[in-house]
């Protein structure tokens, strides 16, 4: 899974997935928020996308450029191993568990931190956390890539 | 102009069968805006969707104090209620219509949505301190509700979304104060010590001389501090029972503290003069914040949660709890310039001593 978490078809695939299920965001209620991913590369090319949540919906899943996140309400800033092991908790566990939330991953910030121009936009993150959880929880749902 | 021109209308009866008189003027036409057909949007019609023509006008300072409806065509002689709060930059914010929508939509509930057969007897020590947090949450929490209930009925009517989005909060937290009650109940605890301490914060917000000054207090300064705390929730939380209980509370947090931040901007904006009792507010509450975060019994607790029980608070807690201080500090620094307070130049918060580097800080304030 943590290869796929570095490929941007895998956040559209989310994204289908959360689009085709609206009941289960309805209790944590509508999205007006736009976030940044970053994720750094040891040796490779870094993770930079970005995700637009509509109402009860992920409307867009599109390619950042460099400092295109400054457009973003807020963005999650990193490396792409913590970003991946993310994942891997979520598809071992169904759901992430322990310090593997985005919340907690962001809290300590050492890793993966929350980054924003706008302390209202940073906000936002925290407003809207559950149902950007509940998105990359998701994961647990989607097919391993085939090899 | 609402007007009917159906013939059937035409013969109206000047009295009831009881010989009482009938006013037919809403029938045969008023001064207010008819026909708006607002469209719904994707998620139903909203607040924002009926915000058109007259509906929409917030007025900087509307002619009328009474509870009239906003865009309704008002009797000119409608009473004076004694509203206070007449300006629209001293409860405002440009963001409180959304909010208001946000809060409608995410709202939940403490009895269904918390998974409380799933708790887990745990070790005694984190059991107590998780019913102490739990004691003061229980205790503070309810000041956000007491405090919109006080300014509510002397805000004009005319600002009917910024008074139900604050009737949002108070709902908000009489939730929080609801879970943590149960939660210290819950699982073989109970509530323990309520110091005497926490009170001098909560007396400082209720008693603040205008509304302006106790929405710093309380949305910028304390809200924006327990919105920390239920984040760290992730940190602390023994189980995952608990840790919903925290991301939910924290999710209502924030709207409360975006709500404070865009409304203290709205009210500087307004009145630049103001800026100097918020500062003179603040000056005082940061004082007791510190008094409050620093208090035995919070502080100790905390640090018990974020070790992991008693064995780690020195190496783990008390530097976990540290690292976290700089972050809420930092965070609330930040909103303040935000809100267009420059508190980092004045504040007498020990920076230093708190890992917060004076030089780096933004104060843009967007």
């Amino acid at each position: 899974m943590s290869d796929r978490a570095n490929d941007l078809a895998f956040y559209q695939d989310l994204a289908d997935l959360m689009n085709g299920h609206p009941d289960q965001y309805e209790t944590l209620g509508e999205v007006d928020f736009t976030l940044g991913v970053v994720m750094a590369a040891e040796g490779g090319s870094d993770l930079r996308l970005r995700l637009r949540f509509e109402d009860l919906g992920c409307a867009d899943v599109s390619p950042l450029s460099e400092g295109g996140e400054a457009s973003c309400d807020c963005w999650l800033e990193g490396d792409t191993d913590s970003w991946g092991e993310m994942f891997d908790d979520i598809t071992t566990n169904g759901r992430a568990t322990g310090r593997r939330t985005i919340n907690s991953l962001t809290l300590v910030g050492d890793r993966i931190d929350v980054r924003g121009d706008d302390p209202m936009g940073v906000d936002k993150f925290f407003r809207f956390n559950q149902t950007i959880q509940q998105f990359f929880d998701g994961a647990a749902q989607l097919a391993p890539a085939s090899a | 102009m609402a007007l009917a021109t159906d013939e059937s209308v035409h013969e109206l009866p000047e009295m009831t069968p009881m010989g009482t008189p009938l006013d037919w003027s809403w029938l045969r036409g008023t001064r207010a805006e008819w026909g708006m057909n607002p469209v719904p949007s994707r998620r139903g019609l909203t607040m924002m969707d009926i915000a058109t023509g007259t509906y929409g006008e917030v007025l900087e300072e509307p002619p009328y104090r009474s509870m009239a409806p906003r865009g309704a065509d008002i009797d000119e002689d409608t009473p004076d209620m004694g509203y206070i709060l007449n300006h629209k930059s001293q409860v405002w914010a440009d963001n409180v219509v959304e909010l208001y929508e946000e809060a409608v939509a995410r709202q939940w509930s403490s009895t269904r949505d918390i998974p409380w057969n799933e708790l887990q007897e745990l070790p005694s020590d984190i059991e107590h301190a998780m019913c102490q947090l739990c004691t003061v949450l229980t205790e503070i929490e309810m000041i956000a509700t007491d405090l919109p209930a006080k300014w509510m009925w002397r805000m004009n009517h005319h600002f009917v979304e910024a008074k139900m989005f604050l009737a949002t909060q108070i709902m908000d937290e009489a939730r929080h104060a609801d879970v943590f009650r149960k939660r210290a109940l819950a699982n073989g605890g109970g509530l323990l010590l309520a110091g005497s301490g926490d009170e001098s914060l909560l007396r400082s917000i209720l008693e603040a001389k205008t509304y302006t000054q106790a929405s710093a207090l309380l949305h910028l300064l304390g809200e924006g501090f327990i919105l920390d705390v239920f984040r760290q929730g992730e940190l602390i939380a023994p189980t995952h029972v608990e840790k919903k209980i925290f991301r939910l509370s924290m999710q209502d947090e924030a709207r409360h503290v975006a709500y404070g931040t865009m409304h203290i901007r709205q009210a500087i904006a307004g009145d630049p003069d103001v800026a100097d009792e918020i500062h003179e507010a603040l000056d005082h509450g940061e004082q007791f914040l510190i008094e409050f975060g620093t208090s035995p019994v919070l502080s100790s607790a905390l640090a018990m949660l974020l070790g992991g029980g008693s064995e780690h608070i020195e190496d783990k807690g008390f530097p976990m709890q540290s690292l976290l201080a700089t972050k809420i500090f930092t965070s609330y620094l930040a909103r303040c310039e935000r809100a267009g307070l420059n508190r980092i130049d004045r504040t007498d918060l020990p920076l230093e001593l708190l890992g917060i580097d004076i030089d780096a800080f933004d104060r843009t304030g967007v």
